[in-house]
C-alpha cells in the first residue's frame, strides 16, 4: 500500500541529469561508475575525477558535479548489498530494475516499480497491492527519518480510500485492525489517527502505531459515509444512542459548539433565521428547547424587552386573539406547558389553580399519579394543598 | 495554599512539556430596535375591544390584574440600542508530569457597551460554563470540576466528580457521576437570582444530583442505558429521577435502525421516545421514523403537576444528490397531542400540527453555492410560510462570502400578531491564518406587524455583527481550527 514511495524516492535522485544512453559506448559494464551497489565500501556515485578523465574541457567540455552528500529521502528498506545477498542467484540485474521491459540495457530510469512487484509476486498494480506487501519494499514512516512534511504530504492514496464506506467502522476500521502495524504504519503514524479519533477512548489498534509528527501534514479530515449532507439535521437520533461512537472521532467541544448556553454563537444548532420562525417551532415543540435553555434566563430576558411577558394572572391582554381564552386555556396549556412558562410565573396559576387561596381548579391531568408525587417530593404539593395534602 | 504551591512545583514538569490550547471566540453585535414602554390605565377608563377583552380608548389591548384599579399595557418606547461583546474561551491543559493528566475550562463573559442592558444574556456578566481536571488513560477517565454532561436525558450540568471504566475489547463502559446539581439549560445554580424572575419557589440550597451509565458498541450496533437522581437536600425530596435507554444496530452497509425511551420515575410516565429506520448512500440518505415528546418539569417547580400531554409525530426526510452538483432535500412531520382531558368549550385549540422543508443546493464550479428553501409548518399557537435564499462565493483562498435573504410569514393562534418578515443580510468570512477567522455580517430585518390594535409596533431592526475566532496552542496538530469536527 501506497507504495509509490519507490517513484517519490527515486525522483529525488541526482542521477536523473546523466544520459546514460549517451554513454553506453563507453561503459560496458554498471559497477564501473557505481562501485558501492556491488562492492562494500565503495560508492554507489561516481568520482566526478572518473568525468574529468573526458571532461576536461580540451576533449569534452567541462562539467560541473558533485556526489550528493545528504541521505537520500526514502521509506525504502532497500539497499543494493542487501538486495543481492538475500536475493542470491535470483538478484536481477541493474537493468532487471532500472529499464521498463524490452528497453535496452542503458535505457535507465529510477527503479521500474512494477518490476519490483513481479519479481515479488505481486501481480497487481502498485498502489492495488494487497496490505500485507508494503512492507516487502517499504519502511515504516517513523522509520523513514529522511522524510520531510512535504514528502508526506505528497504521499499518494491508494484506491482502497476511495470506498465509500472506507472511513466506516467496517472501513478502515476493520483493516487497521489487521494492518496498522504494516501496511498503514508504511504512512501513518499515531498523531495521523488522533486529528479524527479526538476521544479519550481511541481504538487500541492506534496505539499499536509509532508517534510521529510528520503524519499529520496528511490531513484526515473527511466525515464517514454516515454523515450525509444534512447529517446536522438528523444526528441527533444517532447521538443519543450511540455517544461511544461519536467520541471515536469528536471531543466533547464538537458538541458544545451548539449544544450549550453561549451568546458568542451565531446560527449553530437551529439553521440560519431560526429567530424569526421560533415562534412555531417552539409552540410545536419541534425540539426540546429547555434541555439547552433555560426559560428563565433565555426566553424570558427576550420576551420581557418585547413586552411578552406576564406579571399578573391571564387575561386577554396577550392571548387577545381568543377573547374567552383565560377560561378555556387547559388544552393549549397541557400542550405547550413549556411555552406558558416562558412567560409566566408559578403564581400566575396559582391564583386559580390552588386548593387553599385560589378558586381551586383542578390541574392534575392524565397520567397524574398523586401518590407517587407526594412520594417523591411531599413539598411540591403543600405549595397548592398546604399541610392538607389529600 | 502554600502547600498545594509546593506540591504543584515539586511535580511540575519542565515547562517544554506542557502542551495547552487556547480557543478564543469574540463577538460583538451592534443592534438597534424599537423597545416597548409599559404604560397604565384605570380599570374604569377602559372599554371593551372590538374581540372582547378591555383596551384604552386609543385601541391597545390591556392586561387587568385581579383586584387591582390599574390595568397594564406597552405602548411604543425608545428605540433601543445595544452593543453587546461576548466572549467564550476554551482552554485544555496537559503535560503536567502525569501521562493522561490534562484540565479544561469554558468560560463566557459577557458585557454590554451602552450600558442600557437593551440586549439580553449579559447577566451574569461570567459564567464557567465548565471546567474540570482529567485524568483519561485506556480503561478509565475520571474527571472533577464543573462538567456538562450530555446524554438523551438533557444537557447535564454540575460541580462533582465523574468517573468512566471502559472495556475497549469488548466495547463496553460504565459511568458514574454526582455533585451538585446545576439548573437546566444554563450554567447556573438553580439558587442563582438570574432564574428568579420564572420561579417563585426557588430552592434554597442546590440540588445533589447522582447519575450512572452504562454502554455496549459493537460492530452491529450500540446500547445505551442511563439514570439520574436529583435530590433536594434541605427536604431530601427528589428533584427528578428518570431512566433513559437508546440503541442502534447496523444490519447492514448503510442501513441503521435507531430507538430510544426515557421513563420519569418520580412522575410515573414515559418521556419522549423514538424510533427510526435510517439509509445512507453516496447519492442518497433517508430517514423514516416516529416519535414521541413529552417536556420534562423538575419536581421544585409544580409544572409537572399540571400535567403536560406528549405528543406523537411521524417524520421522514430524505436527501439526494441528483445531479453530481445538486442536492435536493425533504422533510416532513406530522404530530399530534394526546387527549389533554380538558373541556374548553369556548376556546378551541389545535391538537395536531404538521412541519414541512424542501430545500435544494447546487454547487457552481467549485467556488459558488446555491442554496434555497421553503419550509411551512402550522400547529397549536403558531404557523409558519417561509422562503430563503442564499448565495456564497467561497473560493479556495481564506475568504468566503454569503448573501442570504428570507421572507417569513408567521400567524399566532392566540394572539393578533400576525407578521410578515423580510430578511436580508451578509455574512463574511476571512481566515487570517490557521489560527485565527475574522467574521462580519449584517443582517435587516423588516417587519410588517398586522395586529387590529396600536401594538403592532414596528420592530425592524439591523443587526451588524463582528466575530473573530482565535486559537492559538502547542501541539503539531494544530494546523486548523477547529480539529476533529466537520464544518
Amino acid at each position: 500500500m501506497i507504495t509509490s514511495l519507490l517513484v517519490l524516492a527515486l525522483l529525488q535522485q541526482p542521477a536523473q541529469g546523466f544520459d546514460h544512453s549517451k554513454h553506453k559506448a563507453l561503459f560496458p559494464s554498471c559497477t564501473t561508475c557505481h562501485a558501492g551497489v556491488a562492492a562494500k565500501g565503495e560508492s554507489v556515485w561516481p568520482d566526478p575525477a572518473s568525468c574529468a578523465t573526458c571532461h576536461d574541457g580540451t576533449i569534452e567540455k567541462t562539467v560541473v558535479w558533485r556526489p550528493p552528500t545528504a541521505p537520500r529521502r526514502s521509506n525504502l528498506r532497500f539497499d543494493h548489498l542487501g538486495h543481492a545477498a538475500k536475493a542470491k542467484d535470483k538478484s536481477p540485474s541493474c537493468s532487471g530494475c532500472h529499464t521498463l521491459i524490452g528497453e535496452p540495457r542503458m535505457a535507465v530510469r529510477a527503479p521500474v516499480v512494477q518490476r519490483c512487484l513481479d519479481c515479488h509476486g505481486i501481480r497487481t498494480a502498485h498502489l492495488a497491492a494487497p496490505d500485507t506487501a508494503c512492507v516487502t519494499c517499504h519502511v515504516p514512516l517513523a522509520r523513514a527519518a529522511s522524510f520531510t512534511r512535504p514528502d508526506v504530504a505528497r504521499l499518494p492514496a491508494p484506491p482502497s480510500h476511495a470506498a465509500p464506506d472506507f472511513l466506516s467502522r467496517s472501513g478502515h476500521g476493520a483493516v487497521s485492525r489487521q494492518t496498522v502495524g504494516t501496511a498503514c504504519a508504511t504512512c501513518h503514524a499515531r498523531e495521523f489517527c488522533y486529528q479524527c479519533h479526538a476521544g479519550s477512548a481511541p481504538p487500541r489498534a492506534i496505539t499499536w502505531l509509532a508517534s510521529d509528527p510528520r503524519s499529520t501534514a496528511i490531513a484526515a479530515r473527511a466525515a464517514p459515509a454516515s454523515h450525509g449532507n444534512d447529517f446536522a439535521d438528523r444526528h441527533a437520533t444517532v447521538a443519543a444512542a450511540s455517544t461511544t461512537g461519536c467520541t471515536g472521532c469528536h471531543v466533547r467541544a464538537d458538541c458544545l459548539e451548539c449544544h450549550r448556553p453561549s451568546g458568542a454563537r451565531g446560527a449553530g444548532y437551529h439553521p440560519d433565521g431560526f429567530l424569526a420562525r421560533h415562534p412555531a417551532s417552539a409552540y410545536g415543540r419541534e425540539a426540546s428547547c429547555s434541555d439547552c435553555h433555560n426559560v428563565g434566563v433565555f426566553c424570558t430576558s427576550c420576551h420581557a424587552r418585547a413586552g411578552l411577558v406576564a406579571s399578573g394572572v391571564l387575561r386577554s391582554g396577550y392571548h387577545d386573539a381568543r377573547p374567552f381564552f383565560l377560561v378555556g386555556h387547559g388544552q393549549a396549556a397541557r400542550q405547550g406547558l413549556e411555552s406558558c412558562v416562558s412567560c409566566h410565573a408559578e403564581r400566575d396559576c396559582l391564583t386559580c389553580h390552588s386548593a387553599v387561596g385560589g378558586r381551586r381548579f383542578d390541574p392534575h391531568g392524565p397520567g397524574f399519579d398523586a401518590a407517587r408525587m407526594r412520594r417523591k417530593n411531599f413539598a411540591m404539593c403543600t405549595v397548592c394543598h398546604g399541610a392538607a395534602v389529600p | 495554599m502554600k502547600r498545594v504551591l509546593v506540591v504543584c512545583v515539586l511535580f511540575a514538569s519542565p515547562l517544554a512539556a506542557q502542551g495547552y490550547r487556547l480557543r478564543l471566540d469574540g463577538r460583538f453585535q451592534a443592534v438597534g430596535f424599537r423597545g416597548v414602554q409599559i404604560d397604565s390605565i384605570p380599570v374604569t377608563d377602559t372599554v371593551a375591544g372590538p374581540n372582547g377583552g378591555p383596551t384604552t380608548p386609543d385601541g391597545f389591548a390591556v392586561r387587568c390584574p385581579s383586584g387591582a384599579a390599574y390595568c397594564l399595557f406597552f405602548r411604543p418606547g425608545a428605540v433601543q440600542r445595544g452593543a453587546p461583546f461576548v466572549t467564550t474561551a476554551d482552554a485544555s491543559l496537559w503535560g503536567f508530569g502525569v501521562r493522561g493528566l490534562s484540565a479544561h475550562a469554558t468560560a463566557r463573559a459577557a458585557v454590554d457597551f451602552t450600558g442600557s442592558a437593551a440586549w439580553p444574556g449579559t447577566d451574569p456578566a461570567l459564567e464557567l460554563l465548565a471546567g474540570y481536571a482529567e485524568y483519561s488513560v485506556e480503561r478509565l477517565t475520571a474527571r472533577a470540576g464543573r462538567q456538562l454532561n450530555s446524554n438523551r436525558l438533557g444537557m447535564i450540568g454540575f460541580d462533582g466528580a465523574s468517573l468512566t471504566v471502559r472495556d475497549g475489547r469488548h466495547g463496553l463502559d460504565v459511568s458514574i457521576y454526582g455533585g451538585w446539581g446545576l439548573a437546566r439549560g444554563v450554567a447556573l445554580p438553580v439558587t442563582s437570582p438570574a432564574l428568579n424572575p420564572i420561579a417563585d419557589f426557588q430552592p434554597g440550597k442546590r440540588q445533589l444530583l447522582l447519575g450512572a451509565e452504562a454502554g455496549w458498541s459493537g460492530r452491529l450496533g450500540d446500547f445505551r442505558a442511563e439514570y439520574l437522581r436529583e435530590v433536594d437536600p434541605s427536604s431530601d425530596y427528589f428533584v427528578s429521577e428518570r431512566v433513559g435507554v437508546a440503541g442502534v444496530a447496523r444490519p447492514a452497509a448503510g442501513w441503521a435502525v435507531s430507538a430510544g425511551a426515557d421513563y420519569d420515575l418520580a412522575a410515573g410516565w414515559w418521556g419522549s421516545a423514538e424510533a427510526t429506520l435510517g439509509y445512507t448512500a453516496q447519492a442518497v440518505s433517508g430517514e423514516f421514523g416516529v416519535r414521541r415528546y413529552r417536556p420534562h418539569f423538575d419536581l421544585w417547580t409544580i409544572w409537572g403537576a399540571f400535567s403536560p400531554v406528549p405528543y406523537t409525530a411521524v417524520q421522514g426526510q430524505v436527501s439526494i444528490r441528483a445531479l453530481p452538483r445538486v442536492q435536493v432535500r425533504a422533510r416532513g412531520e406530522r404530530y399530534r397531542f394526546s387527549d389533554a382531558d380538558v373541556s374548553t368549550p369556548l376556546v378551541s385549540v389545535e391538537q395536531s400540527g404538521w412541519r414541512g422543508e424542501l430545500g435544494v443546493t447546487a454547487t457552481a464550479a467549485t467556488a459558488w453555492t446555491f442554496d434555497a428553501g421553503y419550509t411551512r409548518e402550522f400547529g397549536p399557537g403558531a404557523a409558519s410560510v417561509g422562503t430563503s435564499a442564499s448565495v456564497t462565493y467561497a473560493p479556495a483562498g481564506p475568504y468566503a462570502i454569503t448573501v442570504h435573504g428570507a421572507a417569513l410569514d408567521r400567524p399566532l393562534e392566540l394572539r393578533f400578531s400576525e407578521s410578515v418578515l423580510h430578511l436580508y443580510g451578509v455574512d463574511t468570512r476571512y481566515d487570517v491564518s490557521p489560527g485565527m477567522r475574522l467574521e462580519l455580517g449584517a443582517v435587516r430585518y423588516a417587519e410588517d406587524r398586522r395586529r387590529p390594535d396600536p401594538a403592532a409596533i414596528d420592530w425592524g431592526q439591523w443587526r451588524a455583527t463582528l466575530r473573530a475566532v482565535v486559537a492559538i496552542g502547542s501541539g503539531d496538530n494544530l494546523d486548523r481550527l477547529p480539529p476533529a469536527v466537520r464544518r
